[in-house]
């Protein structure tokens, strides 16, 4: 395990590029192989295709529509993750009764209650929000009754000598105390909201015939079954990785910003 | 623990109300097909049990996913340890990976579609896909953060390089991978209902979506408590492989 | 004592070691030329404020690191790195989490150079004689987060000698430990080492401690090393007589000693905890 502790930055940057740059390349070449009639995706192809759509702006409206199903579904599922941690956290008779219900939902995947929503809510958008809600409850609880089984006894304790009420308590000394993974919960909830409403407009777009609710995913779908452009799929594909990339980048400077004392 | 019979109790009490209010809620819906009475969701799942159709599709589903991590197993963890110990490799590597981990396994559904078809290789290549990643990421932290004065200590034993490698390296990074493979598990085990959802002829996933368009919700019901109940069938058996891999890991506190 | 016909068992000549900080690329001096010679059999303990380069040193002597200037022999021929010839025991044991006790001191036998000549048989054997030797009969399964930092320790030892190097370096064993279970351990190692043996059979040992007392106890000669840059102050030979486990705190001469060392490091001392002069970083463990 030698450390180069010397590595020109040059170097390292070139060989970060190397492996995607080669398999571009390649791709590249095994696509100019084919005839030329043919679906396969190609690099090339792909630009020229996300280039279209930026033009048509029907990319950026579609990410935009996703995004915004995202963050409502996160924030209601986010919203009562918090609330019921905090609960849970704060309670132990809570916990110990809910902690059962609980646990024996946590390994159903979102996913899997999808037909359940689309059962109840029908194919469009109320089902897409609710799988993103279900799909950000969890980790957001999780998360936040960690973070409240953390904050120190002592901080608590010393509280309540100070005659200060049991409010005020939670909220300025259990709510601040938790944040740390409190945020971390969202963060990763965020990521799993993002993945779920993917896969909720994918799913709802095959179900509701290529209609219906819009979205990446939905845009994603139309693009496999009717008006197929494999190209056009990468670019949505790539479009999904950018903007969890971003996403998950703002979340932590967010968690930067609101929790100074950690950084 | 001392507590078991409590636990217990409470476990069943709660569900008990669960039930209850599941019940009261059916009643108070009216429409049998939206959310049929408990009872009659367990006379399905007794049905399908007798006959044997949960366990066919149960046990397919989970052929997959076992195959789908052996494989993720395979591949990630040789790699995790040449990009934890070679910084070149790292170098190399990785953009590639953080490219492609943003990238959910269901975007890539459309795109495997097309290249698999309906059948088998699709759902084991996505859930090979989803588990892959948190595999690999933490093998490669487990080979970091192993301890540097193990390592000087083996040295001044007189141990070569490559029994260094296998002595003490692996053994070190191995309560991190362990941690690592449960994870991948539970994101693959996820992930399964969408790739059978749309693209197998059979399995959990394809089960729920047929019987919702037959609109026969019961059995839709219990095919959604089979996901629940193998998928914590399989993290218990992970859990109880974790222990015996790793022993020492609950004592310095690893491995939750 | 010393022949000088023939080498000593370990020399430093010279030895030199700066660090170079990777992105300032500024240069600190952690040892400036330390000359020393120790003979086979010695006891020699280290001691000095924080930040002394004794760790540095120890870890040149394992061949864990390497002089920026000078040589270190041992038997006359440079040392090529590190070995199982120069044993170290760490400051915190250094066990493998997930051997237990027999697997723990029998490592260096069954996978380094130590065992290699050995058949199975005899290795087992030499295991068991090296954990019965520290007292850990009975522990043989156990796993180093079962057990306490005194059990720990003898475990560590026991790994130590189970390998037969000629030459142990200690890098403060025993500073994790709560006062009394250090009285016992001190009279353990010396018992182990061979105080009641000839001085032929014992085996030559550098022991570095932040406890003067420790170090009037056990050693023939105490180093005293000063800081900034370290190097070696003086060398105090211990001429109290042996053996001293029972007898030696309650000599006389045990407190000169203890006194003449400590006048010698005391105004360093002071200065680390916040004197006249500007603190050295608390990272002490890293830097020694």
């Amino acid at each position: 395990m030698r450390n180069r502790m010397f590595d020109s930055r040059r170097s390292v940057l070139i060989r970060n590029i190397t492996l995607p740059v080669l398999l571009i390349v390649v791709w590249q070449i095994w696509a100019s192989t084919l005839p030329p009639g043919s679906p396969a995706p190609a690099p090339l192809k792909v630009l020229q295709t996300l280039a279209d759509l930026l033009s048509t702006g029907s990319l950026v409206s579609a990410t935009l529509q996703s995004l915004g199903r995202v963050l409502l579904g996160f924030a209601v599922g986010s919203g009562l993750g918090i609330a019921m941690g905090l609960a849970m956290g704060a309670s132990p008779a809570v916990r110990e009764n809910l902690d059962p219900i609980i646990e024996s939902f946590r390994p159903i995947a979102p996913m899997a209650i999808l037909p359940i929503a689309i059962l109840w809510l029908g194919t469009g958008t109320p089902t897409a929000l609710a799988i993103v809600a279900y799909a950000s409850f969890f980790p957001v609880l999780i998360n936040t009754v960690h973070g409240v089984s953390r904050v120190e006894r002592k901080l608590i304790l010393a509280a309540r000598t100070m005659g200060v009420s049991r409010w005020t308590i939670l909220t300025r000394v259990v709510l601040p105390g938790a944040m740390p993974s409190i945020l971390l919960g969202t963060r990763l909830a965020m990521g799993v909201a993002w993945t779920a409403i993917i896969a909720a407009e994918l799913a709802v777009g095959a179900k509701s015939g290529g209609g219906g609710s819009g979205g990446i995913g939905q845009m994603m779908f139309v693009f496999y079954a009717y008006n197929i452009d494999l190209n056009a799929i990468v670019v949505c594909m790539a479009v999904v990785g950018v903007v969890a990339l971003l996403i998950d980048q703002m979340f932590r400077l967010f968690e930067k910003r609101l929790i100074p004392w950690r950084h | 623990m001392t507590n078991i019979p409590r636990q217990l109790w409470v476990s069943l009490r709660s569900f008990g109300v669960f039930f209850l209010l599941w019940w009261l809620l059916h009643l108070w819906n009216a429409n049998p097909l939206q959310l049929p009475s408990p009872m009659k969701v367990l006379e399905a799942l007794w049905m399908l049990l007798r006959e044997g159709e949960i366990t066919e599709h149960a046990s397919v589903s989970t052929l997959r996913m076992l195959l789908a991590l052996t494989l993720a197993i395979v591949v990630a963890v040789p790699l995790g340890f040449l990009m934890g110990l070679s910084r070149r490799a790292e170098q190399y590597v990785d953009p590639l990976v953080e490219m492609l981990r943003p990238i959910s396994g269901i975007a890539w559904l459309p795109l495997a579609l097309f290249i698999f078809g309906v059948g088998d290789t699709l759902p084991v290549f996505i859930m090979f896909y989803v588990g892959f990643f948190p595999i690999l990421l933490n093998t490669v932290a487990g080979v970091r953060q192993t301890d540097a004065r193990l390592l000087a200590a083996a040295r001044t034993m007189g141990i070569g390089r490559l029994p260094l490698l296998i002595h003490v390296l692996v053994p070190s990074a191995l309560p991190t991978v362990m941690v690592g493979i449960r994870l991948a598990f539970a994101a693959s085990w996820a992930a399964i209902v969408a790739a059978e959802l749309i693209g197998a002829p059979s399995g959990l996933g394809f089960a729920i979506e047929w019987y919702r368009q037959l609109l026969m919700t019961p059995k839709v019901f219990a095919f959604i408590l089979a996901i629940g109940v193998v998928g914590y069938l399989c993290d218990l058996g992970l859990r109880d492989l974790q222990r015996k891999l790793t022993p020492w890991a609950e004592g310095t506190g690893v491995a939750p | 004592m010393s022949d000088n016909a023939k080498s000593p068992k370990l020399r430093l000549a010279g030895v030199t070691k700066s660090f170079v900080a990777p992105r300032t690329g500024q240069q600190t001096l952690a040892v400036a030329e330390m000359n020393l010679d120790i003979e086979t059999g010695e006891f020699i303990c280290i001691v000095g404020p924080s930040g002394c380069g004794k760790s540095t040193v120890l870890n040149m002597i394992a061949g864990l690191d390497v002089p920026t200037n000078g040589v270190i022999e041992k038997d006359g021929q440079a040392i090529p790195g590190p070995g199982a010839d120069r044993g170290v025991m760490f400051q915190d044991y250094a066990l493998m989490p997930w051997q237990t006790v027999e697997g723990n001191v029998g490592f260096g036998l069954r996978h380094g150079t130590p065992g290699q000549d050995l058949t199975k048989a005899e290795r087992t054997q030499r295991i068991a004689h090296f954990i019965d030797m520290v007292g850990l009969r009975g522990s043989e399964h156990k796993y180093p987060h079962q057990l306490s930092g005194g059990m720990r320790q003898r475990v560590a030892l026991a790994r130590l000698l189970a390998n037969g190097p000629d030459i142990l370096l200690l890098d403060e064993p025993l500073g994790a430990l709560d006062a009394q279970t250090r009285l016992i351990l001190q009279a353990e190692l010396l018992r182990i080492w061979g105080e009641t043996s000839p001085v032929t059979q014992r085996k030559t040992a550098i022991f570095i401690t932040h406890d003067i007392e420790e170090a009037v106890l056990l050693a023939d000669r105490v180093v005293v090393m000063s800081t900034h840059p370290g190097r070696v102050r003086e060398v105090v030979t211990i001429d109290l007589p042996r053996p001293r486990a029972g007898t030696a705190r309650t000599n006389p001469r045990f407190g000169e000693l203890v006194e003449q060392i400590w006048s010698l490091i005391r105004d360093e001392a002071y200065r680390a905890i916040g004197g006249d002069e500007p603190v050295p970083a608390l990272t002490e463990k890293a830097t020694v």
